[in-house]
Protein backbone atom coordinates (compact mmCIF):
# COMPACT_ATOMS: atom_id res chain seq x y z
CA UNK A 1 0.00 0.00 0.00
CA UNK A 2 1.36 3.40 -0.96
CA UNK A 3 1.31 5.75 2.06
CA UNK A 4 -0.28 8.55 -0.01
CA UNK A 5 -2.84 6.40 -1.81
CA UNK A 6 -5.89 8.17 -0.34
CA UNK A 7 -8.43 5.88 -2.01
CA UNK A 8 -6.84 2.74 -0.61
CA UNK A 9 -6.57 4.27 2.85
CA UNK A 10 -10.17 5.50 2.93
CA UNK A 11 -11.58 2.25 1.58
CA UNK A 12 -9.62 0.08 4.01
CA UNK A 13 -12.53 -1.02 6.15
CA UNK A 14 -10.37 -2.05 8.99
CA UNK A 15 -7.61 0.54 9.15
CA UNK A 16 -9.25 3.76 10.35
CA UNK A 17 -10.11 2.52 13.83
CA UNK A 18 -6.53 1.49 14.44
CA UNK A 19 -5.29 4.93 13.40
CA UNK A 20 -7.96 7.12 15.03
CA UNK A 21 -7.83 5.41 18.41
CA UNK A 22 -4.52 7.08 19.24
CA UNK A 23 -6.11 10.56 19.38
CA UNK A 24 -8.55 10.11 22.30
CA UNK A 25 -6.05 7.99 24.21
CA UNK A 26 -3.30 10.59 23.99
CA UNK A 27 -5.60 13.58 24.54
CA UNK A 28 -7.34 12.02 27.51
CA UNK A 29 -4.17 10.91 29.29
CA UNK A 30 -2.49 14.28 28.79
CA UNK A 31 -5.74 16.02 29.84
CA UNK A 32 -5.81 14.07 33.09
CA UNK A 33 -2.13 14.81 33.62
CA UNK A 34 -2.81 18.53 33.18
CA UNK A 35 -5.73 18.30 35.59
CA UNK A 36 -3.62 16.60 38.26
CA UNK A 37 -0.91 19.24 37.73
CA UNK A 38 -3.50 22.03 37.91
CA UNK A 39 -4.78 20.58 41.19
CA UNK A 40 -1.28 20.35 42.59
CA UNK A 41 0.08 23.69 41.36
CA UNK A 42 -3.26 25.59 41.62
CA UNK A 43 -2.87 26.96 38.12
CA UNK A 44 -5.92 27.99 36.10
CA UNK A 45 -3.98 27.78 32.83
CA UNK A 46 -3.27 24.10 33.38
CA UNK A 47 -6.93 23.56 34.31
CA UNK A 48 -7.98 25.21 31.04
CA UNK A 49 -5.52 23.05 29.10
CA UNK A 50 -6.96 19.99 30.82
CA UNK A 51 -10.51 21.03 29.93
CA UNK A 52 -9.81 21.49 26.23
CA UNK A 53 -7.80 18.27 26.00
CA UNK A 54 -10.66 16.39 27.62
CA UNK A 55 -13.18 18.07 25.29
CA UNK A 56 -11.30 17.06 22.13
CA UNK A 57 -10.67 13.58 23.58
CA UNK A 58 -14.40 13.14 24.17
CA UNK A 59 -15.23 14.30 20.63
CA UNK A 60 -12.53 12.01 19.22
CA UNK A 61 -14.19 8.98 20.82
CA UNK A 62 -17.14 9.31 18.42
CA UNK A 63 -15.33 8.37 15.17
CA UNK A 64 -13.34 5.78 17.09
CA UNK A 65 -16.45 4.01 18.37
CA UNK A 66 -18.13 4.31 14.95
CA UNK A 67 -15.14 2.88 13.05
CA UNK A 68 -14.71 0.14 15.65
CA UNK A 69 -18.32 -0.96 15.26
CA UNK A 70 -18.05 -0.70 11.46
CA UNK A 71 -14.92 -2.89 11.50
CA UNK A 72 -16.88 -5.43 13.52
CA UNK A 73 -19.85 -5.28 11.15
CA UNK A 74 -17.89 -5.25 7.91
CA UNK A 75 -14.87 -7.42 8.57
CA UNK A 76 -16.51 -9.91 10.91
CA UNK A 77 -20.06 -9.46 9.58
CA UNK A 78 -21.33 -8.60 13.05
CA UNK A 79 -20.88 -12.11 14.34
CA UNK A 80 -21.18 -12.72 18.06
CA UNK A 81 -17.92 -11.77 19.72
CA UNK A 82 -16.17 -13.62 22.50
CA UNK A 83 -12.84 -13.63 24.29
CA UNK A 84 -10.44 -10.75 23.72
CA UNK A 85 -12.57 -9.19 20.97
CA UNK A 86 -15.60 -8.99 23.27
CA UNK A 87 -13.48 -7.67 26.13
CA UNK A 88 -12.02 -5.01 23.84
CA UNK A 89 -15.50 -3.94 22.68
CA UNK A 90 -16.90 -3.71 26.22
CA UNK A 91 -13.88 -1.93 27.64
CA UNK A 92 -13.80 0.43 24.67
CA UNK A 93 -17.41 1.44 25.31
CA UNK A 94 -16.74 1.85 29.04
CA UNK A 95 -13.65 3.95 28.26
CA UNK A 96 -15.63 6.23 25.94
CA UNK A 97 -18.35 6.75 28.54
CA UNK A 98 -15.77 7.51 31.23
CA UNK A 99 -14.02 10.07 29.01
CA UNK A 100 -17.35 11.82 28.45
CA UNK A 101 -18.16 11.65 32.19
CA UNK A 102 -14.82 13.22 33.10
CA UNK A 103 -15.30 15.98 30.54
CA UNK A 104 -18.87 16.57 31.76
CA UNK A 105 -17.68 17.01 35.37
CA UNK A 106 -15.28 19.71 34.16
CA UNK A 107 -17.92 21.27 31.92
CA UNK A 108 -20.51 21.43 34.72
CA UNK A 109 -18.05 23.17 37.04
CA UNK A 110 -17.20 25.75 34.38
CA UNK A 111 -20.89 26.32 33.60
CA UNK A 112 -21.69 26.98 37.26
CA UNK A 113 -18.67 29.28 37.50
CA UNK A 114 -17.44 27.33 40.48
CA UNK A 115 -13.81 27.90 41.30
CA UNK A 116 -12.90 24.44 42.50
CA UNK A 117 -13.46 21.23 40.62
CA UNK A 118 -14.96 18.45 42.77
CA UNK A 119 -12.36 16.23 44.41
CA UNK A 120 -14.17 13.03 43.47
CA UNK A 121 -13.20 13.55 39.84
CA UNK A 122 -9.58 12.61 40.54
CA UNK A 123 -10.21 8.91 41.38
CA UNK A 124 -12.65 8.73 38.45
CA UNK A 125 -9.96 10.13 36.16
CA UNK A 126 -7.38 7.70 37.55
CA UNK A 127 -9.68 4.71 37.00
CA UNK A 128 -10.53 5.97 33.51
CA UNK A 129 -6.84 6.22 32.60
CA UNK A 130 -6.29 2.62 33.73
CA UNK A 131 -9.29 1.34 31.74
CA UNK A 132 -8.30 3.35 28.65
CA UNK A 133 -4.78 1.94 28.95
CA UNK A 134 -6.04 -1.63 29.30
CA UNK A 135 -8.38 -1.19 26.34
CA UNK A 136 -5.53 0.14 24.24
CA UNK A 137 -3.32 -2.72 25.36
CA UNK A 138 -5.95 -5.25 24.25
CA UNK A 139 -6.34 -3.40 20.95
CA UNK A 140 -2.60 -3.46 20.37
CA UNK A 141 -2.54 -7.15 21.17
CA UNK A 142 -5.39 -7.79 18.73
CA UNK A 143 -3.84 -5.75 15.96
CA UNK A 144 -0.63 -7.74 16.25
CA UNK A 145 1.74 -4.88 16.92
CA UNK A 146 3.77 -7.27 19.06
CA UNK A 147 4.12 -9.79 16.24
CA UNK A 148 4.99 -9.92 12.55
CA UNK A 149 1.33 -9.42 11.61
CA UNK B 1 18.98 -72.66 12.56
CA UNK B 2 19.97 -69.52 10.74
CA UNK B 3 17.06 -70.08 8.36
CA UNK B 4 14.63 -69.97 11.26
CA UNK B 5 16.25 -66.74 12.45
CA UNK B 6 16.00 -65.16 9.01
CA UNK B 7 12.39 -66.25 8.65
CA UNK B 8 11.48 -64.83 12.05
CA UNK B 9 13.17 -61.54 11.18
CA UNK B 10 11.32 -61.42 7.87
CA UNK B 11 7.99 -62.10 9.57
CA UNK B 12 8.62 -59.36 12.13
CA UNK B 13 9.72 -56.93 9.42
CA UNK B 14 6.66 -57.74 7.31
CA UNK B 15 4.39 -57.28 10.33
CA UNK B 16 5.94 -53.90 11.11
CA UNK B 17 5.63 -52.87 7.47
CA UNK B 18 1.97 -53.79 7.29
CA UNK B 19 1.18 -52.23 10.65
CA UNK B 20 3.22 -49.09 10.11
CA UNK B 21 2.49 -48.12 6.53
CA UNK B 22 -1.13 -47.05 6.87
CA UNK B 23 -0.25 -44.89 9.87
CA UNK B 24 2.58 -43.22 8.02
CA UNK B 25 0.35 -42.66 5.00
CA UNK B 26 -2.44 -41.27 7.15
CA UNK B 27 -0.10 -38.86 8.92
CA UNK B 28 1.32 -37.63 5.62
CA UNK B 29 -2.18 -37.09 4.26
CA UNK B 30 -3.26 -35.24 7.41
CA UNK B 31 -0.18 -33.02 7.47
CA UNK B 32 -0.65 -32.06 3.84
CA UNK B 33 -4.22 -30.81 4.33
CA UNK B 34 -3.75 -28.87 7.52
CA UNK B 35 -2.82 -25.22 7.83
CA UNK B 36 -1.58 -24.10 11.21
CA UNK B 37 -2.19 -20.51 12.31
CA UNK B 38 0.53 -19.39 14.68
CA UNK B 39 2.50 -16.24 15.49
CA UNK B 40 0.34 -14.15 13.13
CA UNK B 41 1.00 -16.31 10.08
CA UNK B 42 -0.42 -19.25 8.15
CA UNK B 43 1.76 -22.32 7.77
CA UNK B 44 2.31 -23.46 5.12
CA UNK B 45 1.68 -20.16 3.35
CA UNK B 46 0.98 -22.02 0.09
CA UNK B 47 -0.64 -25.44 0.19
CA UNK B 48 -1.06 -27.63 -2.91
CA UNK B 49 -3.79 -30.27 -2.80
CA UNK B 50 -5.75 -32.38 -5.29
CA UNK B 51 -9.36 -31.45 -6.05
CA UNK B 52 -11.84 -32.78 -3.53
CA UNK B 53 -9.49 -32.31 -0.59
CA UNK B 54 -10.75 -30.90 2.68
CA UNK B 55 -8.33 -28.38 4.14
CA UNK B 56 -8.45 -27.66 7.86
CA UNK B 57 -7.10 -24.51 9.48
CA UNK B 58 -6.23 -24.74 13.19
CA UNK B 59 -5.61 -21.64 15.25
CA UNK B 60 -2.61 -22.35 17.51
CA UNK B 61 -2.09 -18.64 18.20
CA UNK B 62 -3.08 -16.78 21.37
CA UNK B 63 -5.03 -14.33 19.22
CA UNK B 64 -8.35 -14.76 17.42
CA UNK B 65 -8.03 -15.09 13.64
CA UNK B 66 -10.26 -15.67 10.64
CA UNK B 67 -9.82 -17.44 7.30
CA UNK B 68 -11.46 -15.54 4.44
CA UNK B 69 -10.98 -16.11 0.72
CA UNK B 70 -9.98 -13.02 -1.23
CA UNK B 71 -12.29 -13.51 -4.19
CA UNK B 72 -15.37 -11.31 -4.48
CA UNK B 73 -17.78 -14.16 -3.92
CA UNK B 74 -16.01 -15.14 -0.69
CA UNK B 75 -15.76 -18.82 -1.57
CA UNK B 76 -14.98 -19.65 2.03
CA UNK B 77 -15.16 -17.58 5.19
CA UNK B 78 -14.70 -18.79 8.74
CA UNK B 79 -16.12 -17.38 11.91
CA UNK B 80 -13.65 -15.88 14.38
CA UNK B 81 -11.39 -18.74 15.46
CA UNK B 82 -10.18 -18.60 19.03
CA UNK B 83 -7.20 -20.60 20.22
CA UNK B 84 -7.39 -24.28 19.16
CA UNK B 85 -10.56 -23.77 17.12
CA UNK B 86 -10.72 -25.23 13.61
CA UNK B 87 -12.25 -24.39 10.26
CA UNK B 88 -12.52 -26.76 7.31
CA UNK B 89 -13.39 -26.28 3.66
CA UNK B 90 -13.54 -28.80 0.81
CA UNK B 91 -12.04 -27.61 -2.48
CA UNK B 92 -13.93 -29.30 -5.28
CA UNK B 93 -12.64 -27.22 -8.22
CA UNK B 94 -9.10 -26.74 -9.44
CA UNK B 95 -7.61 -23.29 -9.12
CA UNK B 96 -5.71 -20.96 -6.82
CA UNK B 97 -7.51 -19.71 -3.74
CA UNK B 98 -5.77 -16.84 -1.97
CA UNK B 99 -7.07 -16.05 1.50
CA UNK B 100 -6.33 -13.76 4.45
CA UNK B 101 -7.24 -13.06 8.07
CA UNK B 102 -9.82 -10.27 8.15
CA UNK B 103 -8.67 -9.17 11.63
CA UNK B 104 -5.03 -9.01 10.52
CA UNK B 105 -5.09 -8.32 6.77
CA UNK B 106 -1.32 -8.73 6.47
CA UNK B 107 -1.75 -12.42 7.22
CA UNK B 108 -2.20 -14.12 3.84
CA UNK B 109 -1.94 -17.58 2.34
CA UNK B 110 -3.17 -19.59 -0.61
CA UNK B 111 -4.45 -23.02 -1.47
CA UNK B 112 -3.54 -24.37 -4.91
CA UNK B 113 -6.02 -27.03 -6.01
CA UNK B 114 -4.83 -29.25 -8.88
Amino acid sequence: MHPFDIKTVLLAKHAQHVVLIHFPIALFIIGVLFDFLAQWRKQLLLAAAAYYNLLVAAIATIPVVVTGILAWQWELEGQKLKGILLMHLVMGCVSSVLIWVVWFIHKRTRRKHEEALPGYRLPIEAVAVVIVGLTGHLGGFLSGVNGPG
Amino acid sequence: MWIVGMAATAVVALGLLLAGSPKVAANTQQAATEVKIDNFSFGPVALTVPAGTTVTWINRDDMPHTVVSMDDSKTFKSKVLDTDEKFSFTFSKAGTYPYFCSIHPKMTGKVIVQ
